[in-house]
């Protein structure tokens, strides 16, 4: 009898642990994420479209410091190496590699993302439950993230980040900026969405979404290893029409660029909250955009640029 | 049997067992995959782990340029064409197509859901969910069960099989455990075929006629505000040397004060 209750007790033990590590298995975010969406496959890679800001629910303060964002701005030593924040994971050409970290009993007490790209500090997302940190804590590239399962998806609240871009056509990003995201794995496909908020530069909250594909290794395409090298100079980094000393209102040179470059009118290019909704569209009937010259029949994304942020 | 296997002593390890799987998986209950839900006599409208019926509106915040205004004449980035697609495209002609009455070539289901646009999402039997479109006023019928199963003939949304993809909190014995529907989790995924070739971009970008579309629709919330995330696979041997994959979020609106039905166009 004795020896029978042990056999069963020990079969139950060794079912609760297989079981528990088969369904935790099941859930695992871990392995080399690439991005497999296609959205905006010129603005996230080559670089954002200077001075053209339809569809982001900027207020006027960032539309004033993303017109008089010079190109020259990133020539300074200092800059060139800055990382971006948080939400780069989105607006960005990079994938990463989620990992667990996890306690001595394996329950996982956060999940890591780490990118082999200098511009794009690792994340890390803490699940232990930790409580929201006080405002005035450390603010830094990556932030602070926490997360939490919500069914099958990871929800992630990030923080604590500083000032820096939205976009790299100069729109700004405060460090009152909060981003959550939603990433919920399919297989080997995962969407991830995002929710970006700032008091300070969007009027509403400008939401995104990108679909990533798990690759098995890790390709040195999906995942370059990208190195910062300062330069005194950086050669054809501005486009001509930006210069620090240039500053609105210059309505007619503006104007003049944007119905020549994008074949829009100065408020569609001036963004705002009205320009992501389909009412917009209509005010845009008969407007052309030019033939398309550079970056027409790309695939998927374009060869990184080092020296673009 | 098993009682005569199982003396006292045993039946009470077995039962201190049975409690502590359960404990123990408790905390990974959250973790588990979506898993599809299993035939039973429950309506797909009763399994619905959300509620998708209403009025939705797209944002535009990505690929704003391709989708809000007319996209430049060549300009196929994101797209994944072939060259027999792009000689297609470099040689399209809008004005032929409109000619023959093909203005709606480009809202078909693999393109529908970039078009800015509001949706109207409702149940139009207990296996069928509908949403219609007021930009080009198309519907689509998502059929679950027993309906998908019905002969068709090619058409411009093509047939679209559809399940819940169930995240359920499950005991041991793989008993679904009671759960309120605020407590359901899950994915509603889509699958469509027998579609019209089409247009993938109004500038010539085309489908055709072995195109099938995959999809994920995923309901997220934030404080008081609701989105829908569309994930889209659109697969193509004819024109796509690879799936064109593209995400498409719409938030949900109060009621349809703001439905505003318009018919198709190629030129705007």
């Amino acid at each position: 009898m004795k020896f029978r209750s042990v056999v069963l007790a020990a079969l139950m033990g060794m079912a609760t642990v297989l079981y528990a590590e088969a369904v935790r298995a099941q859930f695992d975010l871990s392995g080399n994420w690439a991005g497999e969406s296609s959205e905006d496959p010129v603005e996230h890679t080559a670089g954002g479209f200077p001075d053209m800001f339809a569809g982001i629910p900027l207020n006027e303060n960032a539309r004033q410091a993303g017109l008089t964002a010079p190109g020259d701005e990133m020539q300074e030593l200092n800059r060139q190496c800055e990382p971006w924040p948080a939400h780069y994971l989105l607006v960005g050409p990079w994938g990463g590699r989620f990992a667990a970290l996890r306690d001595q009993a394996g329950h996982v007490i956060a999940w890591t993302l780490s990118s082999p790209a200098y511009d794009r500090l690792p994340m890390t997302i803490w699940m232990d439950g930790r409580p929201a940190p006080p405002p005035l804590s450390l603010h830094t590239y990556a932030g602070l993230s926490t997360g939490r399962w919500e069914g099958d998806t990871l929800v992630v609240t990030t923080s604590l980040l500083k000032d820096a871009y939205l976009l790299d056509n100069g729109l700004p990003s405060s460090n009152q900026e909060t981003d959550t995201f939603f990433l919920t794995r399919y297989g080997d496909e995962m969407t991830i969405m995002l929710v970006v908020d700032d008091p300070i530069y969007l009027e509403a909250p400008y939401v995104s979404a990108r679909t990533m594909k798990l690759i098995s290794g890790g390709s040195i395409v999906d995942n370059p290893i990208l190195y910062c090298m300062p330069a005194e100079t950086i050669q054809g980094f501005t486009d001509g029409h930006h210069s620090a000393v240039e500053l609105p209102p210059q309505e007619a040179h503006q104007e003049a660029y944007l119905a020549h470059v994008y074949g829009l009118p100065r408020e569609a290019t001036d963004g705002g909250a009205q320009t992501m909704y389909p009412e917009f569209a209509k005010k845009l009937v008969g407007y052309r955009p030019p033939v398309c010259t550079l970056y027409c029949a790309q695939n998927r994304r374009v060869p990184p640029d080092p020296f673009r942020r | 049997m098993v009682q005569a296997f199982m003396g006292s002593g045993a039946r009470r390890v077995f039962r201190f067992g049975g409690a502590l799987l359960w404990l123990s998986l408790s905390p990974w209950a959250q973790a588990q995959e979506p898993r599809a839900a299993a035939s039973s006599p429950v309506s797909a409208r009763a399994q619905a782990p959300f509620d998708l019926t209403g009025y939705w509106v797209s944002l535009i915040t990505q690929n704003w340029r391709f989708r809000m205004v007319l996209p430049g004449r060549g300009d196929y980035a994101g797209i994944p064409i072939n060259p027999k697609g792009k000689q297609f495209a470099d040689a399209w002609q809008p004005a032929a197509d409109i000619a023959a009455g093909r203005q709606c070539e480009a809202y078909g289901a693999p393109s529908v859901m970039q078009i800015p646009e509001r949706l109207r999402i409702g149940w139009q039997d207990d296996e069928t969910l509908r949403v219609d479109t007021d930009e080009g006023m198309q519907t689509r019928l998502l059929y679950f069960g027993a309906a998908a199963s019905a002969p068709v003939s090619p058409s411009l949304q093509g047939t679209s099989r559809s399940r819940w993809a169930m995240f359920a909190l499950t005991n041991p014995a793989g008993a679904a455990a009671p759960q309120s529907a605020a407590q359901r989790y899950g994915t509603l995924v889509v699958t469509t075929e027998h579609l019209m070739p089409g247009l993938l971009r109004k500038n010539g970008v085309p489908y055709g006629a072995q195109t099938k579309l995959s999809e994920y629709w995923k309901l997220r919330t934030l404080r008081s505000t609701r989105w829908l995330l569309i994930s889209t696979k659109v697969t193509d041997p004819e024109y796509l040397a690879a799936p064109y994959v593209y995400d498409s979020i719409f938030q949900q609106e109060p009621d349809g004060a703001r439905w505003a039905p318009g018919a198709c166009s190629l030129t705007s």
